[in-house]
């Protein structure tokens, strides 16, 4: 019995609830708050949307509680707002406060909350729009027409305490135009727009903002007729003028363009830049005068190279024909006029080329003297080709003394342009050159400290010590025993003392040897003379500023003609002369005193006056004999 | 005729006491805005004040206006899905001071106090800016937008503190206050282990610094228009 009334009583309810489901009641639907606006930041309004109401009448309150407090209060106002809404006004709106809002919808069946929304007045602040948009057209004489546009501030935004600070933004088109053309005005309640076209008619439409809030609408539109005549009377002066500028620009620079490189070429030319051949500026920023002086062709300065550049040939002159003269080479100091001798390989006859008397001077006048400068007598040939044969014989030997015999070292290359003269109708005479350095050698070698040795005595020593028996004039002193004097051979020679000097240059051959040049490596190039006259008148006529081991400051009793340099114009017809008392055995002492006289202050350039010096052949005289 | 002579002086007396009673109103009437601002009353006063409001209305907008960014990216950023918004609930360090809550209240107070409150608030965020700096370098993937802004506000902040005490001292010379400002604890909160409760350290503190600049800023401004352009901005 009693789980019939149970379970009649279930029966009931679950028909009674079937009934209620077969009518569509429920309880309502959660409820959603769409958005809270303040207008002023005074009030503001909250709404909201329904849901579901399930089917029977449904009540919506809303409540909340602000932060920092406990108390819930309930909407105070739900119909300012319209439907769905509540008003705070000003009494019940705090604001840097956040308010917990929540709706509740009710109904007969049960209730439903939304969630609680978080709402802070101060950033939820959208002002209505501007008020009382005016447009005026203005044509003040003399001046651009416009159109004058002003408005006001929504009635309820406080502005003038400060509360809300606006911002705004005006929009025009024409009434046609599908684009609105935006302009932002700041906090001015004023416009001026001044491109219009005229005949049409404009609409206008403003729109405001809080410091830190929301867009207006835009305000209604006020719409204004620009008349046919509004036009921009000296517009088209200037378009015109701007036009014609323009094009002047253009030709301009299609002027400049074209003939601009040759224009600024012509302004500015292009600056040459410095060019010394053989000078490494870099060396120079180095700081290392060695390298940069070696590579201007100058020896070391102090002097410390070795004596193989000090080459001294003795003349070997004789009827042969196309016998030339090695240049004789010798690295002298700047300062000294040294008058160098190559040792010809070849010449195992010892004969070597001649070329016609060089100019040490050249060479010592600049460091960086170009070889190429060379000045020879004009009268001579300068063959180009010789030279090189000769350098590349020489430079073994001269390399091995740049270090310790002072002198203008020029490249190899320079110095290859010490010519041969080889003259097709001259004999050439050879003669071979004691090497000057082999004589030095000689000495430090036997002195050991032949550098140093050098270095004390450079400027006397290397210019007493250095006789150069380069092609004598007439009976150039050949020595045949100097061919036998191999320049290499003797280097543990003893080096000569500066006094010493004993002419070392036997004339064997009895023709005269004329010196040509004197390259930087101070090797004298010497000339066959074929014959004395002709080659002496022809010689003669050198140039001046030959430096021309014409004199014949003695002839030592091997023959061997001690030639100094003749400061004078071309002193061959001396020199000759002196040749052809070869072999004179000139007194010792007075070689002794020409070579002194020789012994020109070191570094001073005075060879071309005569300050040539003379490897003295004495030294290698005693090894000689 | 004595009647009409004691009714004259009796009128005469009452005119008079009128008269002074007008005074009085008139004097008494004067509204608390309209006291002289500049105690010396040159010229020059006048002139600098307005460009040190100027000045100083410009940092406070530009400072709220960083705030405000860099809540909304923390925001975006790190605190999607996390409420923490329901827990950021009157936990500001500066809710102590007690500040006007809305027009009414601002405008009533004198300006004076409503300079010296700007002050407290002002001073109150110097040490929280500093270390906010500092932690959000520590932040993993220290975000660089955040990061460049909070050593910005740091900068303008002290700039506008500056022009703050200036503008004080052409206003008030006379009063100098204590230094009273809200001590900030919540530099530990920013420091701990477990990331949920850090992230909330950082979202309440950049939170209180939306406010706290807003409120400046709007109190600079009710302030300018007051004083510089005599509410007529």
């Amino acid at each position: 019995m009693k789980e019939n009334v149970a379970s009649t009583v279930v029966f009931i309810l679950l028909l009674f609830l079937n009934i209620n489901l077969l009518n569509g009641q429920s309880p309502p639907g959660k409820p959603e708050i769409i958005k809270c606006r303040s207008p002023e930041k005074e009030t503001f309004t909250c709404w909201w949307k329904p849901g579901a109401d399930g089917g029977l009448p449904t009540s919506y309150t809303l409540t909340y509680h602000k932060e920092g407090e406990t108390l819930t209060h309930e909407c105070p106002d739900y119909k300012t707002g319209g439907p769905n809404s509540c008003y705070f006004n000003k009494k019940h709106t705090s604001i840097w406060t956040i308010y917990i809002i929540t709706i509740n919808a009710t109904n007969q069946m049960g209730s439903c909350s939304s969630d609680p929304r978080y709402v802070d007045v101060t950033y939820i602040v959208e002002p209505d729009p501007p008020v009382n948009l005016t447009l005026e057209l203005k044509q003040p004489e003399d001046k651009k027409p416009y159109l004058w546009m002003r408005w006001f501030p929504p009635t309820l935004v406080d502005v003038r305490s400060g509360w809300l600070t606006l911002q705004y933004e005006i929009r025009l088109k024409p009434e046609k135009s599908a684009e609105w053309e935006i302009h932002f005005a700041g906090q001015q309640t004023q416009f001026k727009i001044l491109s219009l076209y005229p005949g049409q008619k404009y609409l206008v439409q403003v729109r405001c903002k809080p410091d830190h809030g929301f867009w207006s609408e835009w305000s209604p539109e006020s719409s204004i007729q620009i008349p046919n005549d509004f036009t921009m009377k000296d517009s088209t002066v200037w378009i015109f003028v701007a036009v014609l500028s323009a094009v002047f620009c253009l030709i301009m620079v299609w002027a400049v363009a074209l003939k601009g490189y040759s224009m600024v070429s012509c302004i500015l030319p292009p600056v040459p830049g410095p060019k010394i051949k053989g000078f490494d500026t870099h060396l120079l920023e180095k700081g290392k005068s060695e390298e940069l002086l070696s590579a201007l062709g100058c020896q070391e300065f102090p002097p410390t190279s070795d004596c193989e550049d000090l080459l001294v040939e003795f003349l070997e002159v004789d009827d042969s024909e196309d016998q030339q003269l090695m240049p004789a080479h010798s690295k002298e100091h700047p300062g000294q006029g040294m008058k160098p001798t190559h040792l010809d390989p070849d010449s195992d006859s010892g004969r070597g080329s001649c070329d016609s008397p060089s100019l040490l001077s050249e060479k010592c006048e600049e460091p960086r003297a170009n070889p190429s400068t060379f000045q020879t007598p004009e009268g001579i040939e300068k063959p180009e080709n010789p030279p090189k044969n000769v350098t590349h014989t020489w430079d073994p030997q001269s390399t091995s003394l740049e270090g310790k015999i002072p002198y203008f070292h020029v490249d190899g290359s320079k110095s290859s342009t010490w010519p041969l003269p080889q003259p097709p109708n001259q004999h050439n005479f050879r003669s071979s050159y004691h090497n000057i350095a082999d004589i030095c050698q000689l000495a430090t070698g036997a002195a050991g400290a032949s550098a140093t040795l050098l270095d004390k005595t450079d400027k006397h020593a290397f210019k007493s010590s250095k006789t150069i028996e380069t092609g004598a004039e007439g009976k150039a002193a050949e020595q045949r025993e100097v061919e036998s004097f191999p320049s290499k051979t003797d280097q543990d020679r003893a080096w000569l003392p500066p006094q010493e000097k004993t002419p070392f240059l036997s004339v064997k051959a009895l023709d005269y040897v004329e010196i040509h040049k004197v390259n930087k490596d101070g090797a004298l190039s010497l000339l066959p003379k074929q014959k004395e006259n002709s080659d002496q008148t022809e010689k003669a006529s050198t140039p001046e500023t030959s430096k021309e081991y014409a004199k014949v400051s003695q002839v030592t009793d091997n023959n061997i003609l001690v030639l100094t340099q003749d400061p004078r114009a071309p002193n061959l017809a001396l020199f000759e002369e002196q040749a052809k008392e070869a072999p004179p055995s000139l007194p010792h002492n007075q070689a002794q005193k020409d070579l002194a006289s020789f012994t020109a202050p070191p570094g001073n350039c005075r060879l071309q006056l005569g300050g040539l010096d003379y490897l003295d052949p004495a030294g290698f005289m005693h090894s000689f004999q | 005729m004595i009647i009409t002579m004691d009714k004259k002086r009796s009128s005469l007396k009452g005119s008079l006491l009128l008269l002074l009673l007008l005074v009085s109103d008139l004097l008494l009437c004067k509204s608390v805005a309209s006291l002289p601002i500049c105690p010396s009353g040159a010229v020059n006063c006048q002139v600098s004040l307005r460009e040190l409001f100027d000045r100083a209305v410009i940092l406070s907008h530009y400072i709220h206006n960083l705030s405000s960014e860099m809540f909304n990216e923390f925001d975006k950023r790190y605190a999607q899905g996390r409420g923490f918004v329901t827990k950021a609930i009157n936990s500001c360090h500066t809710s102590s001071l007690s500040t006007p809550e809305d027009k009414e209240q601002a405008q009533q107070i004198h300006h004076e106090d409503l300079l010296n409150l700007i002050l407290r608030v002002l001073r109150s965020w110097n040490d929280p800016l500093y270390h906010l700096v500092s932690e959000v370098r520590g932040m993993q993937e220290a975000p660089e937008a955040i990061l460049s802004k909070a050593i910005e506000i740091e900068e303008q902040n002290r700039r506008l503190l500056e022009g703050m005490e200036k503008i004080v001292g052409q206003v008030q010379p006379r009063i100098k206050e204590n230094e009273v400002y809200s001590v900030w604890s919540g530099l530990p909160s920013l420091q701990m282990a477990d990331e949920d409760s850090r992230l909330f350290a950082f979202y309440n503190l950049l939170h209180c610094l939306r406010r706290d600049s807003h409120k400046i800023d709007n109190y600079l401004k009710l302030l300018k228009c007051r004083i510089v352009y005599d509410s007529n901005c």
